[in-house]
């Protein structure tokens, strides 16, 4: 987890999980439902602004037709080469640190 | 439906310059619609105010942080300020400006910190805070120095019976009425000495330079006859020489011992009498000998660590309570705690606090200006960020950059302001004329320096941070830079700038209109009738060389030096007094002759004894009756001048008071015949009361006479003539002891005029500045509109057109913070109303007043800038690019 943080590495991962519509919207929503925890707008924003500088996220800005936004456009979250990397390090961290504990943590 | 559009500018000025900021605004507003949608349309709009406070509060904290951060960053923070110090250089006249603009808010505030100080801050004494002064009642509004005071009797018993008290002392209230002839080699001089109990300075907790305080001992009746020197006089008569202490001195014919110097930290008539110089300390004995004099003590008490005022205060009214009972005959048993604190600048309490609030309101002033100043310089810095910025500086680094600027105009400012405070306290501490309680002590301090410091340093980081920053992010600067090119953009800058021009004029007008109405009250104080007339009298104090051995001798010697006196050439008339006004303070109860018991006031009288040449001298008129003649002496039927007040309050007219009789101590009843009209003879301020004068040919009991003498010849003639006559008189006689009478009263408002003074300074120094701001606004936006002027003046608008247009913005401004400067200075008028005398503090002269001389310096200030904008060439300016 040297390079990632816990909640970095939850974004980095939902930013994966959306696919076709990686926004931020989306994001947020997926780890709300399904990380059980509430994550307020200016941590998600803040994240990944601390990801894009650490270089495992880009963005971009594309045009939006959709009306509820008002004209403004969406931002497409994109991730790196590099931060595909630092997830499948910290996967091999967890991987490696659960190793041998499934009867302690209760894994049937 | 649109979330509200004050929550989403909000948002969109907290995330200028992030290039994600549309898309979070489009995030915000997709989850709108739908809490919209599901939720109503007040939730959706508290949600979106919510979120929208949130995210840009987050936003601002992160980047303080991040500044911060990047701020405290050591690395290159020498290289940092080697350039911060290089860019200074390079505007040398910037800097300096700046700075000064900086150093007069820094020394207003710390002149006046440093004046606070002493009186209303730090009492010169070890645990001030433990002293109270004991008043003999509940002396609310009661000004006559009896009211303050306490009986003898009154110290020994509160010694005895009380226990929250590790000490209680007293002085002779009204030692200024004594005086002490100092023999030995040279002239004689007249001094002041104050007879204090003989625990006084242990008390206070003051020890002497050399030798020792008084012992017990000499406070006994019949005790050694000590002395102990004040550090002036030491200094000035002994040349500071240690072996003074042991010796002998002779005050008034009496051999005393020096026992000790008071140290140059303890100037007694700096604390308790300013205006009246005390040369010396005496054992005051404190016995059941003179116990059941009057009112002579001034109470001071120490209290025991830990206990409070209220708890003294109780105990002291429990005692007095018992004491009363024991002795129901017993007078004058009383006693009124409050600090030493309180008491001795109580009186000062409102002036005081004007001025500090008007440091207060000029360091504002200064922090407008500086930051007018620095705003109009950031367009040219935002171009040199810029580009460094392109060259890829970190923001931090051009952050501290900034910052490190400031702080070197800051120290400038620093050490103009310490200069200028401390010239202003040379001045405070040399203006002997001021009678305000420990102005000796105004001293430049340590903690002064550091309050100059700090005030400079803290002026600079909030007036030249915030520019700083905008330049640093590109933000405002952007618009400021739009504006030098004279771009529709310009609009926001000058607003900006406009705004401060009009809170400076604000400020100014407030501070002008408290220093008007000072003026006024100042003028009201010196237009009071004082009920005598001070102009071409010049007085002695009279201190015979020799003791008297009989009443009838002091009379003969009266008599005989008063018509020398009147016979010497260009003296007019000439009269004596055993006190002049405003100088002196004491009060005598008395009885109303013929009237049953319980029909007597408990009022008092203020005694004066003269004789028949004092009240034409002092051109005080006659309203009823006769003057006092040679033939009210001894023996014949005992007389009294009763004062306007006195005849009126006493008998209920002039007429009825003619003939009635009053009594005062003693077996004598005194026969009313004359009126004389009322004397301000306590201050210019407070009316009179009751006053009796007596003629010195009856009434024995007077100390010291003070001569006066009118005469129409310049004083230097007089002073020669009748110093000449005094001695010839009495050789042993000090003679260099006279004063004019106006010299009087200007001591009596002197500290109505420091306060004036002051305040006219901040006041000048706040219309200068706002000058200074309208001048500057002024110049840009004309030097901005050029080409508008330049095309307005081709299509033949006239150079009144013009004028008009330039000057008509600026005064419409000007009158708008004239108008908000009045209402400011309403917000003075409690403290005012303290303060000011015959003038209310919404006197529409000083409003009106104000209001014209700033409109007059704004229309001066903005002449140049006008005239320029009329020269303006319509061509040369189409031409330029």
């Amino acid at each position: 987890m040297s390079r990632l943080g816990e909640f970095e590495f939850l974004v980095l991962l939902a930013v994966l999980r959306q696919k076709e519509a990686p926004y931020a919207n989306h994001v947020r929503e997926d780890l709300e439902a399904n990380a059980g925890r509430r994550v307020t707008r200016g941590a998600l924003y803040r994240t990944i602004d601390r990801l894009v500088e650490k270089g495992f996220l880009a963005w971009e800005l594309e045009p939006s037709e959709v009306p509820e936004r008002g004209g403004h456009p969406m931002r497409r979250l994109l991730v790196t080469e590099e931060g595909l990397e630092a997830a499948r390090e910290t996967r091999t961290v967890l991987v490696t640190f659960l190793d041998g504990l499934g009867p302690v943590l209760g894994e049937t | 439906m649109r979330p509200p559009r004050l929550a989403s500018r909000l948002l969109a000025r907290a995330f200028r310059g992030d290039p994600a900021a549309p898309a979070i605004l489009g995030d915000l507003n997709e989850d709108f619609v739908r809490v919209l949608e599901t939720r109503g349309r007040m939730a959706a709009r508290l949600w979106y105010w919510r979120e929208a406070l949130g995210l840009a509060s987050g936003r601002v904290a992160h980047g303080l942080a991040h500044a911060l951060r990047s701020f405290l960053r050591p690395g290159s923070l020498g290289e940092d300020a080697v350039h911060a110090a290089r860019t200074l250089r390079r505007s040398p006249g910037f800097a300096l400006f700046v700075g000064a603009v900086i150093g007069l808010g820094v020394a207003a505030v710390t002149t006046v910190y440093s004046v606070l100080k002493p009186l209303a801050l730090a009492l010169p004494f070890e645990d001030a805070h433990q002293l109270v002064w004991i008043s003999n009642s509940e002396a609310a509004g009661d000004s006559s120095l009896s009211a303050v005071t306490s009986r003898t009797v009154n110290l020994i018993d509160f010694r005895a019976g009380t226990r929250s008290f590790s000490g209680i002392t007293g002085y002779d209230a009204f030692f200024a009425s004594r005086f002490y002839t100092l023999a030995g080699a040279g002239e004689p001089e007249s001094l002041v000495g104050v007879g204090v109990a003989h625990d006084f300075l242990d008390v206070l907790g003051v020890r002497p330079l050399h030798g020792r305080s008084f012992t017990a001992e000499e406070g006994q009746r019949g005790g050694p006859a000590a002395v102990i020197l004040s550090h002036r006089l030491w200094r000035d008569r002994f040349a500071s020489d240690r072996t003074v202490v042991g010796r002998g001195v002779t005050l008034n014919g009496t051999p005393r011992t020096v026992v000790g110097v008071l140290p140059a930290s303890f100037d007694f008539s700096s604390v308790f009498s300013p205006g009246v110089e005390v040369d010396f300390l005496l054992p005051f004995v404190v016995s059941r000998d003179n116990a059941f004099q009057g009112n002579v003590l001034a109470l001071i008490g120490r209290l025991r660590p830990g206990v409070t005022p209220e708890a003294a205060q109780s105990e002291l009214t429990t005692l007095n309570a018992a004491l009363g009972e024991t002795d129901p005959e017993r007078w004058g048993l009383g006693a009124e705690l409050e600090t030493l604190q309180d008491h001795l600048a109580g009186p000062f309490r409102g002036s005081l606090l004007l001025l500090a609030a008007a440091a207060g309101v000029l360091l504002l002033v200064v922090c407008v200006n500086v930051s007018g100043l620095m705003i109009a310089r950031s367009p040219s810095r935002a171009r040199e960020m810029a580009v460094r910025k392109a060259l890829g500086a970190p923001r931090g680094r051009l952050m501290r950059q900034l910052v490190l600027e400031t702080l070197g105009i800051s120290l400038i400012g620093a050490a103009v302001g310490s200069l200028l405070a401390w010239l202003a306290t040379r001045v405070v501490t040399n203006a002997a004329m001021i009678h305000i309680p420990l102005m000796d002590s105004v001293e430049l301090d340590t903690s002064a320096l550091l309050v100059a410091a700090g005030v400079a340093v803290l002026t600079g980081v909030v007036v030249g941070t915030i520019p700083a920053l905008q330049v640093a992010e590109g933000g405002e600067a952007g618009v400021l830079q739009a504006a030098s090119r004279g771009s529709s953009a310009s609009r926001g800058a000058r607003r900006l700038r406009e705004g401060l021009v009009f809170a400076e004029v604000a400020l100014a007008c407030a501070l002008l209109v408290v220093g008007g109405l000072l003026l006024a009250s100042f003028r009201a104080v010196l237009d009071v009738d004082l009920g005598f007339e001070p102009a071409n009298t010049v007085a002695w104090q009279l201190q015979p060389g020799t003791p008297f051995e009989s009443y009838g001798e002091k009379m003969a010697f009266y008599t005989r030096l008063g018509g020398r006196v009147r016979a010497a050439p260009g003296v007019e008339s000439t009269g004596l007094i055993d006190g002049l006004p405003l100088g002196r303070n004491r009060a005598w109860g008395f009885q109303v002759v013929g009237l049953a018991e319980g029909e007597d006031t408990d009022e008092q009288v203020f005694p004066h004894v003269v004789d028949p040449g004092y009240l034409p001298t002092m051109e005080i008129p006659l309203l009823a009756g006769r003057n006092f003649s040679p033939a009210d002496v001894e023996g014949s039927t005992p007389v009294v001048i009763l004062n306007q007040t006195g005849a009126r309050r006493i008998f209920g007219g002039e007429e009825e008071a003619l003939g009635r009789r009053l009594a005062f101590w003693g077996p004598w009843e005194w026969e009313v015949v004359g009126i004389a009209r009322d004397v301000r003879h306590l201050s210019p301020e407070t009316g009179s009361g009751i006053e009796v004068y007596f003629p010195h040919a009856q009434m024995p009991d007077y100390g010291p006479m003070d001569l006066v003498v009118r005469s129409r010849l310049p004083s230097s003639q007089v002073v020669a003539t009748v110093s000449g006559v005094l001695e010839d008189v009495d050789p042993g006689m000090p003679r260099h002891e006279f004063w004019s009478l106006e010299s009087t009263v200007a001591g009596a408002v002197s500290d109505r005029r420091f306060a004036l003074g002051i305040l006219s300074a901040f006041g000048f120094a706040a219309l200068l500045l706002a000058a200074l701001g309208i001048y500057g606004v002024l110049s840009q936006t004309v030097a901005e509109r050029e080409p508008e002027i330049g095309i307005r003046m081709a299509l033949g608008a006239s150079g009144p057109d013009i004028v008009r247009r330039v000057l008509g913005r600026m005064l419409l401004l000007t009158a708008g913070g004239i108008a908000a400067g009045w209402a400011l200075s309403l917000l003075f008028s409690d403290v005012l109303d303290a303060v000011l005398f015959g003038v209310a503090p919404v006197d529409p002269r000083a409003f009106l007043g104000t209001g014209v001389v700033l409109l007059a310096v704004a229309a001066l200030a903005s002449g140049l800038p006008a005239r320029r904008a009329v020269s303006t060439e319509a061509s040369s300016v189409l031409k330029s690019p």
